[in-house]
């Protein structure tokens, strides 16, 4: 399984590879930003996409519309500090798979991952 | 802004370093205002709002913090970094949370690190500075929130 981390913070990109790490991903990429995921996502189609959204160059939110007109079915977590609930159903409605807010603790992190591999 | 809505921000502050170490109180000293943006400490991560409301969020602490958070993330950080991102994210992450109370209106920029004393920056000059003290493990930091 191919595993894509989206966030410009490399501290929260790697917390993340670390708290998914597990068998079932055997390879990981990372991106800073919306223009370099949608790059990346062409050219490896990855299985799972966390995603933040305020990031420079491309923000979340216009990387997932672009990513979704690659692949419909591109199964996306978004993982960002907005908190409000408005931003949280903008997510899904355009096609997200799932929305967790920051902070996050490992066992959110693998349990939504669990979930969205069982949707 | 008002002086109540400086809750909302505590509240944040309150959940991120519950959500580090549980176990670990961060102790909220009582805020104050000052006439301008400061104190700053070592790393300073800062995030302008727009929309709703206009100003800066700013989260100020040193490196010893800093790498404790880090080490509670089991990141090692092999360069200054590490430290840089962390200060910005963590102002990242108390802003973006402020939107649970204010709204999708209020609009976060990507964070600026900067480091030191001595740094240019558009700050307002004609907003109210709150100063949030803040100690968590014996490390002081500081949440500016400056909102017109």
């Amino acid at each position: 399984m191919k595993l894509l981390i989206v966030d410009d913070s490399s501290v929260v990109r790697r917390a993340i590879e670390r708290d998914l790490s597990s068998g079932e991903i055997t390879e990981v990429d990372q991106a800073e930003n919306g223009e370099e995921a949608v790059r990346l996502y062409s050219l490896k189609r990855h299985d799972v996409i966390t995603l933040d959204i305020t990031m420079p160059k491309m923000d979340g939110l216009t990387c997932l519309d672009k990513i979704l007109q690659i692949n419909p079915a591109a199964r996306v977590l978004i993982i960002s500090a907005l908190r409000d609930r408005a931003t949280a159903i903008d997510a899904i409605k355009r096609g997200a798979s799932g929305f967790l807010c920051k902070p996050i603790n490992a066992d959110e992190l693998r349990e939504a991952f669990q979930l969205l591999l069982s949707d | 802004m008002k002086d109540e809505d400086i809750q909302v921000f505590i509240t944040c502050a309150r959940r991120y370093f519950h959500s580090i170490d549980p176990s670990s109180p961060l102790v909220i000293e009582p805020p104050f205002v000052k006439n301008r943006v400061e104190p700053f400490l070592e790393y300073t991560g800062i995030i302008s709002i727009s929309g709703r409301a206009r100003g800066v969020v700013c989260f100020t602490t040193n490196s010893d913090l800093l790498r404790q958070i880090l080490a509670e993330l089991h990141d090692e950080p092999k360069d200054e970094n590490a430290i840089r991102d962390l200060a910005g994210e963590i102002a990242n992450t108390l802003s973006g949370n402020a939107r649970e109370e204010f709204g999708k209106n209020f609009l976060i920029t990507v964070p600026v690190v900067v480091t030191g004393q001595n740094f240019d920056f558009p700050f307002p000059d004609n907003a109210r500075n709150y100063v949030v003290p803040l100690v968590w493990r014996n490390q002081h930091a500081y949440l500016l929130v400056c909102l017109e």
